[in-house]
């Protein structure tokens, strides 16, 4: 049987998975590095690592799903994290570790560049938002203080970049990725002049810009023979995760968006157009050359009910915090919608979309003497669907939003997902296939095969397992406690920058 | 227990010619504040506060750290010593004062003949002993302990040697595995799973068992095993293969050492392991790496 592997190179893991050609997953498997954070505000990986780890997890793959059954593979497809950078030398020897999309190390430098002119142009050219995580961003801090990497540095490449070099011996860069550098610029499709200027560097030092279907050079004979793959196997260097999440999740139709929440979170549509946002809220990428994903990204996801529950949840009688989750999820069933009263924002990472703003923190609002643990426990599921929400009203500003899908581990928990449906007040779908990047560089994967005859085809031929439908009585109440969470959330601004100027002195 | 301590032994003691690792041990009663009597300073041996009576506030290894009755301090050599405002606070302690005779290149506590620690549990031991940031250690069976030794050594019945140095054993394995049950592996698996990650990249050329790595987080092998399989994807040992690999890669590229001493600096047996093992893997010799990174591509 012939077959076709995604390779997901995630944020904490690579994920790799063997599909059928219709489709049906035939096997998986993982593998984790480490995230390095030597300071505040650093996040880095390690490369080299995350390049064994890539290699061990697909040779342990092909050797027990794969060739013991004779299946044949025909294609692989990658995806990748969105705003990684790492330089490297003139040979090609990574320059330290490489920077994570979660790297805040230019918060200054970012601050700057949105507050001005050009900032404002700049994001109009290249629809990524001006932030830290930007590669624009990251670039123009090394640039100003580590002069030496800077200098030495032949290459600004991601980290999909040095993988696929390592396995094809070319710099390539898809436009999707590329165009979440903040360098690219999604109209014309070539590194933005106002972008390269600010970062300091000449379009040389990035690497070669391809399509997504881009078939890569042979795999080197090296690999074909440690992986026992053939000469003629077709490596896709594919899109990014974000991109391909959405593909995945199915949204193709005009009026629908999908909502990814892992420990982070983002709210994406799929257009012709890009939607253009005077206060710089919304992200804009490219998918192919036909579509652009636009939406907006949050921090605030299951991270902040994973510290919930490792700090309040009961450790004496489970063994882990998975378990602990789940039981802090049926505990939060026992209080009813609004948690009588009480309001969390969960900004305990800083925020993004919508309100963009680095210094944002938790808070839990409203609290009385009635309130109980399962109280805070249901308001802090809310306060993150909330800001999903508030993602969700930012797009619908610019479009109409009809039903959604829903993925990642945190937004496919059956409350969750409910929950959002009645917040949303419309229908959520879960997909039959709960990773949805992988299904996306599937479909990417199986239209370059000519399995579909386009990319809206394969987009629509995802299924869906169930659908949460609205409860009409709940969404009211949601309603008048997200009045309440939105106007908290602009009017603390102050608070917010005084109490993280507090933080960062200790 | 039935007896209490006796006064503190000392470096004279009688009693405690039998014990040349034992520096003092026994009853510290303060009365009265002196002045300056106290001041922070590195410290010589391997130190153990039991607190009876009494608030101490102390500053270990630059931190302010307040015990109560019950309390257990733990102070390493080399770590500043002393109390918060110069002189030792009034209250009752049981001191005990270990002399460490070094600890060797690979990182592992060397106590000397009296004790019955195999080498890899005194590697663990100090491992855990130098990653803990936490001095002072809450748990109940460790003043009864405290109290044995104390009656053993004033009592010399028949096998108290061994029983005294049996004890002393005891105390460090129960001081460690409360170490790291307060970390909370547990609760926080990859909070402490970087810990250990950072631990065994430090000390790369070590043969890590299995054993080695789940005494580290706290966890039995078996539980280790699972919850390391379920958060990386790998065994622990494949895990660290990983690691070693990698780091590897980045010393080949570096060209300064040579491939021996890289084998060696990473863990592998020898050169010959490094590279069947690294060619399984990336699917050519450590050389034809070295060579391949060298063209300019």
């Amino acid at each position: 049987m012939e077959c076709i592997i995604t390779i997901e190179i995630g944020t904490n893991a690579v994920r790799i998975i063997a599909f059928d050609l219709t489709g049906n997953v035939i096997g998986s498997s993982k593998g984790s590095y480490p995230t390095f954070h030597v300071a505040p505000d650093y996040s880095e990986q390690d490369p080299d690592q995350m390049f064994i780890t890539m290699l061990y997890v697909m040779k342990n793959l092909l050797n027990e799903r794969i060739h013991p059954f004779h299946h044949e593979v025909i294609s692989i497809c990658f995806s990748a994290s969105m705003h990684s950078v790492l330089p490297i030398d003139k040979h090609g020897v990574a320059l330290g570790n490489a920077f994570t999309w979660a790297d805040n190390r230019g918060k200054n430098e970012a601050e700057e560049l949105k507050n001005s002119s050009v900032g404002n142009s700049i994001y109009d050219s290249t629809g990524t938002p001006i932030h830290p995580m930007s590669p624009l961003i990251k670039i123009a801090w090394l640039n100003r203080n580590d002069r030496d990497r800077f200098n030495k540095a032949a290459k600004f490449i991601t980290i999909k970049t040095y993988i696929i070099q390592q396995l094809t011996k070319d710099y390539l860069l898809d436009y999707s990725l590329a165009s979440a550098t903040g360098l690219l610029n999604i109209h014309s499709r070539e590194w933005d002049t106002d972008a390269l200027e600010y970062a300091g560097i000449a379009a040389s030092r990035l690497p070669d810009l391809v399509p997504v279907f881009q078939k890569l050079n042979k795999l080197r004979p090296e690999y074909q023979k440690s992986l026992g793959l053939s000469e003629g196997v077709k490596i896709l260097i594919g899109s990014s995760d974000g991109c391909l999440a959405t593909l995945g999740g199915g949204v193709w139709e005009k009026d629908m968006a999908t909502i990814t929440i892992e420990d982070s979170g983002a709210v994406r549509v799929v257009s012709k157009e890009v939607l253009k946002d005077s206060k710089q809220r919304l992200f804009n990428y490219l998918l192919t050359d036909k579509y652009y994903i636009s939406g907006g990204p949050t921090n605030n996801g299951g991270v902040a009910f994973e510290w919930f529950a490792k700090q309040f949840g009961d450790f004496k009688s489970l063994y882990d915090v998975d378990q602990v989750m789940q039981q802090l999820v049926q505990e939060a069933t026992k209080s009813r919608a609004g948690s009588d009263g009480l309001l969390f924002l969960p900004y305990l990472l800083g925020e993004r979309a919508p309100i963009w703003n680095a210094n944002a923190r938790g808070t839990f609002f409203g609290i009385n003497i009635m309130h109980e643990k399962r109280h805070f426990i249901r308001a802090t599921i809310e306060g993150i669907l909330y800001e999903i929400y508030s993602i969700g009203k930012t797009l619908e500003s610019h479009k109409t939003i009809s039903s959604l899908t829903a993925n990642g581990s945190f937004a496919s928990i059956p409350f969750c997902t409910q929950l959002l449906a009645d917040i949303f007040n419309k229908p959520i779908s879960i997909g039959k296939n709960p990773d949805s990047i992988a299904q996306g560089a599937y479909l990417l994967a199986a239209t370059n095969l000519g399995i579909f005859d386009s990319i809206s085809t394969a987009a629509k031929s995802v299924k869906m397992a169930t659908t949460f439908d609205p409860n009409k009585q709940t969404n009211p109440i949601y309603m008048k406690y997200f009045g309440l969470f939105e106007r908290l959330s602009n009017k603390l601004q102050d608070e917010f920058a005084d109490i993280a100027r507090l933080q960062s002195d200790i | 227990m039935p007896h209490s301590p006796f006064k503190l032994l000392g470096e004279n003691a009688k009693e405690l010619i039998p014990f040349p690792h034992v520096i003092d041990i026994g009853l510290e009663v303060v009365n009265s504040i002196k002045l300056n009597s106290f001041p922070c300073l590195p410290v010589k041996n391997l130190q153990m506060y039991l607190v009876l009576d009494g608030r101490f506030n102390w500053i270990i290894n630059s931190k302010h750290e307040v015990l109560y009755p019950g309390d257990t301090a733990v102070i390493l050599p080399g770590q500043e010593f002393g109390g918060l405002h110069g002189h030792q606070d009034i209250g009752t302690l049981v001191r005990l004062q270990l002399r460490i005779e070094k600890i060797d290149n690979d990182g592992r506590i060397v106590l000397g003949k009296w004790s019955k620690l195999s080498k890899s549990e005194r590697l663990v031991i100090w491992q855990i002993l130098k990653l803990n940031d936490c001095p002072v250690i809450k748990c109940s069976y460790l003043p009864p302990l405290f109290q044995e030794a104390c009656a053993e050594i004033r009592d010399q019945e028949l096998g108290f040697v061994t029983r005294v140095n049996h004890i002393l054993d005891t105390l460090l394995i129960l001081i460690c595995r409360q170490i790291t049950r307060q970390a909370g592996a547990r609760r926080d698996f990859p909070q402490t799973f970087t810990n250990l990650e950072k631990n065994l990249r430090q000390n790369l050329s070590h043969k890590w068992t299995v054993e080695e790595m789940a005494a580290m987080m706290g966890l039995g092998t078996t539980a280790f095993n699972e919850k390391v399989k379920a958060y990386t994807g790998f065994p622990p040992l494949h895990y660290l293969i990983n690691i070693r690999i990698s780091e590897a890669i980045k010393l080949l590229k570096l060209k300064e050492t040579n491939i021996t001493d890289i084998a060696l600096k990473t863990g592998f047996y020898s050169s010959q392991h490094f590279s069947t093992t690294f060619k399984k893997l990336t699917g050519h010799t450590p050389n034809e790496f070295r060579k391949r990174n060298t063209t300019t591509e």
